[in-house]
């Protein structure tokens, strides 16, 4: 591929915004309950609405956006009153955190908030789906990620590569994950640049795989020296972490974003959320969404092209409905991929990225991705 | 026992010059048992169920009917021991006024002694088999004679055994014995074949319980095969009226009706025979007929030919007639009723609306009492698997979790006798499941625990067949149900919703109370707020927002008061 000089992108008020600006916001919505308490007027919090009915899909952009509903949700009414209090709760904590320069994971805010509300035999919290729904609420309450409110999720994926690191918040660390032995760097939950400095890539492109065994296999055929490519190994579905750093090697250094997921729904559907950003997370589509993100494989037509056809699986119903849902998707109207898709649904098959050492381990590495790559066979 | 009123009416016929036997000659001469053979499932006789419990009816009803006629309070013992194999002896005892011994044979061992065919009462009865058609089972089931004890208030109490010729009808007494101590009271024991004693629905448990129900008067002492015993104790120490005897209306009245009633009358001419036979009918009445018949209305109306008794009814069908007395129906009343379900079926509460009386068909005065009982014991009970359970990982054998539950019941009556059998056929059920339950907040009345009570009363129960177990669908007593049942599901719906509505009263106080010091503490420790002063806010506007949603119910309330008003009144003016 053809190498393009790395150029750095503009960035946003709102990625440059300290822990003191959204300090404050979050606590003005602490405040702003106490006034309306001390006024007598019925306390309320806030939020974005989330889901299909404030969700669309920006064709300019070519990703998906959060529209601009609002929700208000009252302590006085019987349904959110559990919520509400849950809500200030996990206020109080991010206010704490902020204040002290402090972090911690969505699991440890949960435990640290949960214990049995006085008097009764409820907990504040049963299970975490509980405290991450509140979390959510505030990020889009404040407008902003979890990260900026000193919260993270459990780091996920790997990265692989000539690409040099500075972790400012760790001694300045400065590292090149092409030498941190076979499994490479672990991708933080936090990935903005006041965190971890990208110093310099020597790359043409990033290739983003969705398992960890493919990861793996590439490293070891040196895939990457080889074609002068970083790697990254999302272990399924692509966290927000892997997700921004992919946002990040595309726009700050103009990389191009090639996608190596199965051939099935679900692996598409990794491809879908890198390219054009995901329903819950709609509100930072701008930030983590790559809609030139190119799609290499596996697709049906791998099947024809390889002589796959002893090593495909049959697709369960499930399956067949996901399928049948990504062909409505905008993005997915591209002719080339309606007729994948269909084709899919018709034969109800999938094949895995590991079939393919089928024909010889080495095969992805050395045939499969260089052919396909190199004369752009995308989807 | 049933033998007072027969006698009398027999008296009356004799009176009269007409020689009962000649007109039951013709029963006579067939053999009755043959005819009863033939005729057993329109006499409810079949099903081994079934069978069972209309012996226990017919027992039962002879000795409340006897009881009450006699100014007695009913004690009525009922005792079913099994023998063998669909073998059982069942024996029914009383306190009421007891058979005078020579009346003893012609009360119990004649079939279709009495005329209550023509008689136009409100009665429990109705089937007439009695307890003579129950002698008779037992003794083509078995072939053992019926032991009968019967004592009363003046002469020493006896003990016989009865068999029934059933070529002749006639009764054959053995084994006569004065018994030493005092008695007074009928008491019937007898065996039977081809029956069988279970629990649930259809069952003499369920058909005592329902009895006992509707006679709160009565006490009903019951010991099953398994030597369990049931006792209903009287709930009301008043007896209620005796239902009089009313005169034939004209227009319910048939040809082959006028012809029979024709062979009892004193009258010379079809024009007295009429005035004084017929409720309602007048100079009037009888001047218009004249003008409509083709044979002289001053003919002997025991001359009337079937031809000219279709004229006379014909003629009837175009004659004006007020409308007939209704004063002789006898309702439990809704105290009544409303003490009975309180004390036997245990709901929370009750509703309870007796309706006026009505005529239906034109000629045939009814009226309709209906209750709805909810919550508590309400229902009936049955055992449900529970499929949480089965599906439950930890649960290690395979056994099924079984709990009970209640649902919902109708427990229909005619003339306060239970009827319970053919519940899809008959028009109260149909009326009950009419009923739109959601309206009143009843999302599921199969599931509901809840029992409806219906209890028709007439001179004249219009049941769909022989059988007597279910109520034909006469447009008048349809209307009257539906609108006694929408009345009392009405005050039931407002009941179930205000109950709902405190509930959630409760649960939000109890809510908000339980969240607002989490909250008040979290927001001090942000902002350094007054925790206490945020709290006493904090109450302060739960309280109000209760007391506006309590302010709120009432309009909506009243409101709805009103326009359920409107509907039915637009009801009533439709109707």
């Amino acid at each position: 591929m053809a190498n393009q000089k790395p150029k750095k992108q503009e960035l946003e008020k709102h990625e440059v915004e300290g822990a003191k600006e959204i300090g404050k916001r979050v606590y003005e919505i602490a405040e702003n309950i106490v006034h309306q308490i001390e006024h007598e007027h019925t306390p309320t919090f806030s939020t974005k609405v989330r889901g299909l009915s404030n969700v669309y899909f920006d064709q300019d952009k070519g990703f998906i956006q959060l529209g601009d509903k609002t929700v208000t949700r009252p302590f006085l009414n019987l349904g959110a009153a559990r919520k509400f209090m849950q809500t200030v709760l996990v206020t109080e904590k991010c206010n704490e955190y902020l204040k002290h320069s402090k972090t911690a994971s969505i699991r440890e805010i949960y435990y640290e908030l949960k214990h049995t509300v006085a008097k009764t035999n409820e907990n504040t919290f049963d299970g975490q789906e509980e405290s991450n729904d509140v979390i959510v609420d505030i990020e889009h309450s404040v407008s902003t990620i979890r990260e900026k409110l000193g919260l993270q999720a459990d780091p996920k994926g790997s990265l692989y590569g000539d690409i040099t690191l500075i972790d400012r918040k760790h001694n300045n660390d400065e590292f090149s994950c092409k030498n941190l032995g076979r499994g490479g760097w672990s991708i933080m939950s936090r990935i903005e640049p006041d965190e971890i400095e990208i110093k310099e890539v020597n790359a043409d492109f990033v290739l983003v795989v969705e398992t960890s065994a493919m990861y793996g296999r590439l490293i070891e055929e040196n895939y990457p020296k080889k074609h002068n490519a970083i790697l990254i190994g999302t272990s399924g579905q692509a966290a927000r972490g892997a997700r921004r750093l992919v946002h990040r090697l595309r726009y700050e250094f103009n990389l191009p974003i090639v996608v190596f997921t199965d051939g099935d729904p679900y692996g598409w559907y990794i491809y879908s959320v890198i390219k054009s950003g995901s329903m819950a997370l709609a509100a930072h589509s701008k930030f983590l969404a790559v809609p030139d993100a190119k799609y290499v494989g596996m697709t049906l037509t791998d099947v024809e092209e390889y002589g796959l056809q002893a090593v495909t699986e049959k697709m369960k119903d499930g399956d067949v409905k996901r399928a049948k849902e990504l062909m409505s998707y905008d993005w997915f109207k591209s002719p080339a991929w309606q007729k994948e898709l269909k084709l899919a649904i018709d034969k109800k098959i999938r094949i895995e990225q590991q079939a393919l050492a089928n024909k010889s381990l080495d095969f992805v590495a050395k045939k499969y991705l260089p052919e396909k790559i190199d004369n752009e066979i995308f989807l | 026992m049933s033998n007072e009123k027969t006698t009398k009416q027999e008296t009356q016929v004799s009176k009269d010059g007409i020689d009962a036997n000649v007109l039951f000659s013709e029963f006579k001469e067939h053999s009755v048992a043959d005819f009863f053979k033939k005729n057993r499932q329109m006499l409810g006789l079949y099903g081994k169920q079934r069978t069972l419990t209309t012996i226990i009816h017919e027992l039962v009803t002879n000795s409340l009917d006897a009881c009450e006629e006699a100014g007695i309070l009913p004690e009525i013992e009922v005792k079913i021991s099994e023998i063998g194999e669909e073998y059982y002896e069942i024996s029914v005892m009383d306190n009421g006024p007891g058979i005078p011994e020579n009346k003893i044979g012609s009360a119990l061992g004649k079939l279709l002694a009495g005329t209550k065919f023509h008689r136009l009462v409100q009665t429990r009865g109705q089937q007439g088999i009695g307890v003579s058609g129950i002698i008779l089972f037992s003794q083509i089931t078995t072939g053992k004679p019926t032991k009968v004890i019967s004592g009363t208030s003046k002469e020493r109490a006896v003990s016989l055994e009865i068999t029934i010729d059933s070529k002749t009808n006639s009764p054959k007494m053995t084994n006569k014995v004065y018994l030493e101590k005092k008695f007074r009271g009928t008491g019937i024991k007898a065996k039977f074949k081809e029956i069988q004693y279970k629990k649930g629905q259809g069952s003499v448990d369920e058909y005592l319980r329902r009895t006992a129900i509707a006679n709160p008067h009565a006490t009903i002492v019951f010991q099953d095969p398994f030597q369990e015993v049931t006792k209903y104790e009287r709930i009301v120490k008043t007896l209620p009226k005796i239902p009089k005897q009313v005169k034939p209306h004209p227009r319910g009245v048939t040809v082959d009706e006028l012809l029979s009633l024709a062979r009892y009358t004193s009258a010379r001419k079809i024009s007295s025979y009429l005035m004084l036979t017929f409720d309602r009918f007048g100079q009037t009445a009888v001047d218009s007929i004249a003008k409509m018949i083709h044979f002289d209305i001053n003919k002997d109306p025991r001359k009337i030919t079937w031809e000219e008794a279709e004229e006379i009814v014909s003629a009837i069908k175009k004659t004006k007639f007020i409308a007939p007395n209704t004063n002789n129906l006898v309702p439990i009343g809704e105290n009544f009723i409303e003490k009975s379900l309180q004390t036997i079926v245990e709901p929370e509460f009750c509703f309870v609306y007796t309706r006026k009386p009505s005529v239906y068909k034109g000629g045939y005065a009814f009226q309709v009492e209906v209750a709805v009982a909810f919550g508590g014991n309400a229902g009936r009970l049955v055992s449900v698997s529970s499929p949480k359970a089965k599906n439950r990982k930890d649960s290690l054998d395979d056994q099924e979790d079984t709990k009970e539950v209640r649902v919902s019941e109708i427990i229909r009556y005619a003339n306060k006798s239970p009827l319970l059998f053919d519940a899809g056929g008959c028009a109260i059920t149909k009326t009950v499941q009419s009923i739109d339950w959601k309206r009143y907040g009843i999302h599921n009345f199969e599931s509901a625990p809840v029992t409806v009570f219906v209890n028709l009363i007439s001179v004249h129960i219009p049941y769909t067949s022989a059988g007597k177990s279910a109520i034909a669908d006469e447009e008048e007593i349809l209307v009257e149900t539906k609108l006694a049942l929408m009345d009392v599901s009405r005050r039931l719906g407002r009941y179930i919703i205000d109950k709902k509505k405190e509930a959630e009263k409760l649960e939000k106080r109890k809510v908000f109370a339980k969240y607002a010091p989490e909250i008040v503490q979290a927001l001090s420790r942000i902002t350094g707020a007054d925790a206490t002063k945020l709290q006493k806010n904090l109450d302060k506007m739960v309280l109000e927002k209760l007391k506006m949603e309590d302010l709120e119910d009432q309009k909506q309330k009243a409101k709805d008061d009103k326009i359920e008003e409107e509907i039915e009144e637009e009801e009533e003016i439709e109707e």
